[in-house]
């Protein structure tokens, strides 16, 4: 096994861990075991082979800070706005926050809930506490990973322009706002565990998790209206309600010592800057062994299950699927969505970005036309289009499962074709997913825009079922929930993009054909005519 | 019953709640050294429960937990030094490869690397296991991954042995290698609870046999001592008797014929 460098660089900390009662020994060992297995990739079951498998080790998480680097070149620009760095910092932790925020919730939230590591490690003789701070030592690795994959250009962008206290003060922030992040989640996930059990507390730590990513999504948009841009000056009045805004408080620390600001608010988030990351980590490290504790009640065997059946969806289903076979992978697929917690976790929340990123540029078409007639009037609904933008993320997840071991189930079964299983899954995923949030959407402009924009709805709509069709040539004949969840990464955020880019077109020639006297009336009647073509067609 | 002179594990109304249900019912249960406990019951009887409290993998329950002398709230981890494990789901960490996966779990339980190495190497030649040394668990068959699990129970040379259905996916020949090993580990004074459902095979090695139903101890003593009780002829009967099943073949024509209709 490797003597990975992240250990070395570990072992100076040693006294530290050494002070919180923690065998620094056994820790580094679990962690140097840890980091091996995240070097592997999951062997899916066909292909399984026996024997020696030479192939290099590679950090699939590692390859994917290319990503993240690429996304960190996007806070640059901001950068240079105006000279206000309360302002710029603020927006600039916001992004930096967001971002760690959504793959900690997402990506880390399994190591950090880890129970394999009960029956591995618990049952031997390591303490509760070693096994925890291996786990939080475990996801920080990561996210130091993460955050210098983001900040490093725009570190070194900023060590030119503003010179060397801007860069050990931007370091600093960064890394506080890292252990804020750490410690905030472990602290939420205490206090869930503290008052739920069993599958209970499964279903809640997946709500939760729902939420909050939720809840940054819209954070962000209030961060963003937090300042009133005037041209390229922009100015900042601080509000007490800013201080429920933490990168607002990573933002101070600049506007203070760049910008001589001084002010009774500026000094309170400084304050809360250095203090609650620090606070909130003492009271994790304290709360250690309880976590753990706490933890096995995730290992409880669930109570009687109820059974819910809802006549309605059923008839639905048979009214949607051409087969009985059809029909079955239809139901599966809908089940699957529906219980699969790890899956949900990475699907539903692009969802909630699919219902607020219509009314994002609405918003942002409204501030500047000025009034609301001049929004309705126009031919803004086809901001519409950007609820599809969820599609082509969520049509790629289908192809996992954390459970995808049981995909034999497709190859043992006398099916004619695999179209069926596609098809299925994808009705399954429109139905479930998609139509209520086109619908919800399609109602709320039906109110905006009056009744008339109905026949640009229905064509919205068609498009939508042949997007659906074109992202999943994306998957290249895998079949749904055949892929170890694990080996979801960010590569996968990269086949999306060219996808994404279609919406636009499809926008573009939408805003065109209105344009055409009956022009829509045309085009509505001749994607009735394409749509069973795909379906038939796109689908081998 | 036959036991050695040292008491080495007890439990004193041990009770555990799962929400509403009740699990394991006041239980008493005193083992001393050198017994193979045939530890046997229907599913959700408390089997597995009993040893992840025993093993501290279950820490809310009421009554005590005495191993090696010591309440385990009390005296910390390191009873478990003395103590090897055997999951029921192969649970384990598959992406690494045997020699890995030992040493790892070797080096939890104190050994250095070095010996845990060099021993787990040739208990896997002695399962005919070297040539797969190198590669990974996920790789393996059932039964190579569950030899995998018993040398990493055994590797530290443990008092207390808790095998959860170790003999699955073991073939024929396997299976006799680990029966011998388990009466010479007995006969060392080792204690061994043995938790299965193939009820010929725990006649066969246990020298004591409980049988958990409901939550409580309904049956405890050897096989001899059991059958006087029932009158039964063998294990699986006395089984079926003390756990009041007796339709098996009522149940069975029904399944049959559920299978064999037609509907459409």
């Amino acid at each position: 096994m490797k003597n990975f460098t992240t250990l070395k660089i570990l072992d100076l900390f040693r006294v530290i861990f050494e002070r919180f009662e923690i065998d620094y020994s056994t820790m580094r060992r679990i962690l140097q075991v840890k980091l091996t297995m995240d070097g592997r990739r999951p062997t899916t079951i066909m292909s399984q082979n026996r024997g020696g498998e030479k192939k290099q080790d590679a950090n699939q998480f590692l390859k994917s800070l290319w990503f993240y680097a690429f996304i960190g070149l996007t806070l640059i620009p901001l950068l240079f706005i105006g000279d206000n760095f309360m302002f710029k910092m603020s927006l600039i932790f916001g992004v930096l926050m967001f971002l760690i925020m959504t793959a900690m919730i997402s990506d880390f939230s399994s190591v950090l809930l880890d129970v394999r590591d009960q029956t591995v490690i618990g049952t031997r003789p390591v303490d509760h506490r070693t096994i925890s701070a291996a786990r939080a030592i475990h996801v920080s690795v990561y996210l130091f990973f993460l955050t210098a994959a983001i900040v490093s250009v725009p570190l070194v962008v900023g060590f030119v322009q503003f010179g060397v206290i801007f860069a050990l003060l931007f370091s600093v922030t960064v890394l506080f706002s890292d252990l804020f992040i750490v410690a905030i989640t472990a602290l939420l996930y205490y206090v869930i565990l503290k008052f739920f059990g069993g599958e209970r507390l499964r279903d809640v730590i997946n709500y939760v998790q729902i939420g909050l990513s939720f809840t940054i999504v819209i954070g962000y948009q209030v961060l963003a209206r937090a300042f009133e841009f005037q041209g390229l000056q922009s100015s900042f009045e601080a509000a007490w309600w800013n201080v429920l805004l933490p990168p607002v408080w990573f933002g101070a620390p600049f506007a203070v010592i760049l910008n001589g600001a001084s002010g009774a608010y500026y000094y309170v988030f400084m304050a809360l800057a250095l203090l609650v990351p620090l606070i909130a980590l003492w009271i994790y490290l304290s709360l250690l062994p309880t976590f753990e504790k706490n933890l096995l009640k995730l290992m409880d065997q669930a109570g009687p299950s109820k059974k819910k059946t809802t006549k309605g969806m059923n008839r639905l289903a048979s009214l949607l699927t051409t087969s009985k076979e059809e029909h079955a992978f239809y139901q599966f697929a809908e089940r699957m969505l529906k219980n699969e917690r790890d899956l949900k976790l990475k699907i539903y929340p692009s969802l909630g970005f699919a219902i607020i990123f219509p009314f994002v540029f609405l918003y942002n078409g409204y501030s500047a036309g000025g009034s609301l007639d001049s929004i309705t009037s126009g031919r803004m609904y086809l901001t519409i289009y950007a609820s599809m933008m969820m599609i082509p993320g969520i049509v790629i997840m289908l192809q996992y499962s954390s459970k995808s071991k049981g995909s034999w189930i497709y190859h043992v079964t006398p099916l004619q074709s695999d179209a069926v299983i596609i098809k299925g899954t994808l009705k399954a995923f429109l139905i479930r997913l998609f139509a209520p949030v086109f619908v919800v959407i399609s109602i709320l402009y039906g109110f905006l825009f009056g009744i008339q924009i109905i026949p640009d709805l229905v064509i919205v709509l068609l498009i939508a079922l042949i997007y659906s069709v074109i992202c999943f040539r994306m998957l290249k004949g895998k079949l749904p929930f055949s892929q170890p969840l694990e080996s979801a990464g960010q590569s996968d955020g990269w086949k999306t993009i060219p996808f994404a880019l279609l919406i636009p077109v499809f926008g573009g020639l939408h805003f065109v054909v209105t344009n055409v006297p009956f022009g829509i009336w045309i085009y509505l009647v001749l994607l009735l005519f394409i749509v069973p073509l795909t379906w038939q067609r796109g689908l081998r | 019953m036959d036991h050695g002179p040292g008491k080495i594990l007890s439990l004193k109304g041990l009770t555990k709640w799962y929400g509403e249900k009740l699990v394991l019912d006041d239980i008493d249960l005193d083992v001393y050294e050198g017994q193979i406990i045939g530890y046997i019951g229907p599913n959700g009887a408390g089997k597995s429960t009993t040893v992840k409290i025993m093993l501290g993998l279950e820490a809310s329950y009421s009554g005590e937990v005495e191993i090696f002398g010591q309440n385990i709230k009390e005296s910390g981890v390191s009873y478990k030094k003395r103590i090897g494990y055997v999951p029921e789901a192969a649970d384990l960490y598959d992406n690494l490869t045997a020699r890995e996966y030992l040493t790892f779990t070797g080096e939890l339980y104190g050994l250095t690397a070095d010996s845990a190495d060099y021993k787990a190497r040739i208990l896997m030649g002695v399962f005919n296991l070297e040539d797969v040394y190198d590669s990974r668990i996920s790789s393996y068959s059932k039964g190579m991954k569950q030899k995998v699990l018993l040398i990493s129970s055994l590797l530290h040379d443990p008092d207390i042995l808790f095998l959860d259905e170790p003999i699955n996916g073991l073939d024929a020949n396997s299976v006799m290698v680990f029966k011998e090993i388990l009466a010479q580990l007995a006969s060392q004074g080792k204690t061994i609870f043995y938790s299965s459902h193939i009820m010929e095979v725990v006649q066969k090695i246990s020298s004591r046999i409980l049988l958990l139903n409901d939550g409580k101890i309904v049956a405890d003593g050897s096989f001899e001592q059991l059958r006087q009780k029932n009158k039964e002829g063998s294990l699986e009967e006395i089984f079926n008797q003390l756990t009041g099943f007796n339709e098996h073949q009522n149940l069975a024509e029904d399944f049959v014929q559920i299978v064999q209709r037609d509907h459409r």
